[in-house]
């Protein structure tokens, strides 16, 4: 075996452990961005029972795409508006965006880390399909 | 407005009985939350936010564990997605008889799937020119045989076009459609069984955002509906994995055979008579 053939042997196997580490940084994603929404949405629900007895949250999310829906529910949270329909939208936010970040991080992963053209264009096709979807009206 | 003590356990019921048999919680979940007089696209657009919770959650166990194929799933996630954002936006335009017919169809779908489930067995295939472009390979560890299989997927031109149209029934109808997944990944793609469940669970997380989106701007996500539900349908899913197998019990799989085909007759009979 030559210096190039063990090169090759060494890189391919380099890169198999680089894909691997996508896998747990996938994983980890997902798994964090469920926990947070479950967190939100539960503590939301609890908060509603405390203040009124009830567990009914009777609002509307009327007509909003997840962008301006985000900027709407940061803005309640800024002007110290907060209450158990903050925690819930923020939930379903953050659910929202769970994919959306995987996403985002798989074409960052492809292009820095395993430097894979054709699935970069892939996974930025997906981002870019979503982000639309995301900002659509 | 349907109570919470209502909803609450029969979206834990719907995610149990989703996760256990397979099917995913919605094939349960919408025609319950119909019955329970939620209206059907409501059912459906909660459904599909509640599938990105369970499908992400058990998606994200299974790539740490190196099971899923993540080139696999993002590039047939370019299909479903746009198929996904087609369907929901069917939905919200068409009239309602037409969805309970569809879904009863789909429930029908289910139910023959289930009937003849785990009759393919795998065996590994030549792989084509194109396929082995998009680089459609790979292993994983198997703990049951204690080795690492290889595999090498095939006809990737036949499993993208199919999987625009299990997106596009997903988003249409608010399922997971990951039973219509895996029989692609199966039998076009010629996936080994793990490999194919795991993968496709990564896929309907994605699939089910790009629905929901469309769903959002509708107006068909409504928080009082989607707080217990979505609680329900991931704490009935995390209890319906950890504590049973899947359909191995032959009275358990004659159960839900039924329980499907009640559902299927009744979603198509409301469609008929409106």
């Amino acid at each position: 075996m030559d210096s190039s053939e063990l090169y090759a042997k060494a890189h391919q196997s380099h890169e198999a452990e680089l894909q691997l580490d996508m896998d747990v940084l996938v994983g980890y994603i997902l798994q964090i961005g469920v926990l947070l929404s479950m967190v939100l949405v539960a503590a939301g629900l609890l908060w509603t029972r405390l203040r009124s007895g009830g567990l009914v949250l009777n609002y509307q999310i009327t007509g909003m795409n997840l962008f301006e829906f985000v900027v709407y529910e940061v803005r309640l949270a800024l002007h110290g508006m907060l209450g158990p329909r903050l925690l819930v939208n923020l939930g379903i936010i953050a659910l929202m965006l769970t994919p959306f970040v995987r996403v985002a991080a798989s074409v960052v992963y492809f292009i820095a880390v395993l430097k894979n053209w054709k699935y970069t264009l892939f996974t930025a096709f997906v981002l870019t399909v979503l982000a639309y979807s995301l900002f659509l009206r | 407005m349907v109570s919470f003590e209502l909803l609450f356990p029969v979206s834990v019921v719907a995610g149990f009985v989703g996760a256990m048999s397979g099917m995913g919680g919605g094939v349960v979940l919408i025609p319950a939350l119909t019955l329970l007089g939620v209206d059907i696209k409501h059912a459906i657009a909660v459904s599909i936010l509640s599938i990105i919770a369970t499908s992400s959650g058990s998606a994200s166990a299974y790539a740490r564990d190196h099971i899923t194929n993540l080139k696999v799933g993002m590039f047939l996630e370019m299909f479903t997605i746009v198929g996904a954002i087609v369907g929901a936006s069917i939905t919200i335009i068409s009239s309602t008889k037409p969805l309970y017919i569809a879904f009863g169809a789909v429930l029908l779908g289910s139910w023959a799937a289930l009937l003849f489930a785990g009759q393919a067995t795998w065996h590994a295939g030549k792989q084509d020119g194109f396929t082995r472009w998009l680089e459609l390979e790979g292993s994983y560890p198997d703990q049951a045989l204690g080795e690492t299989i290889s595999y090498k997927a095939r006809r990737a031109y036949f499993g993208a076009p199919a999987m625009f149209g299990a997106g596009m029934i997903a988003g249409l109808l608010g399922i997971g459609a990951g039973a219509v997944k895996v029989l692609i990944h199966d039998l076009i793609m010629g996936l080994p069984p793990k490999v194919s469940t795991t993968t496709s669970n990564l896929i309907i997380g994605v699939t089910a955002l790009a629905g929901t989106s469309v769903y959002l701007v509708a107006g068909l996500i409504d928080p009082g509906l989607a707080a217990p539900v979505v609680l329900g349908v991931v704490l009935g899913a995390f209890l319906g994995t950890r504590l049973l197998v899947r359909l191995t019990n032959q009275a358990i799989r004659r159960f839900f055979l039924i329980v499907l085909l009640v559902l299927a007759v009744e979603m198509i009979v409301r469609g008929i008579r409106g």
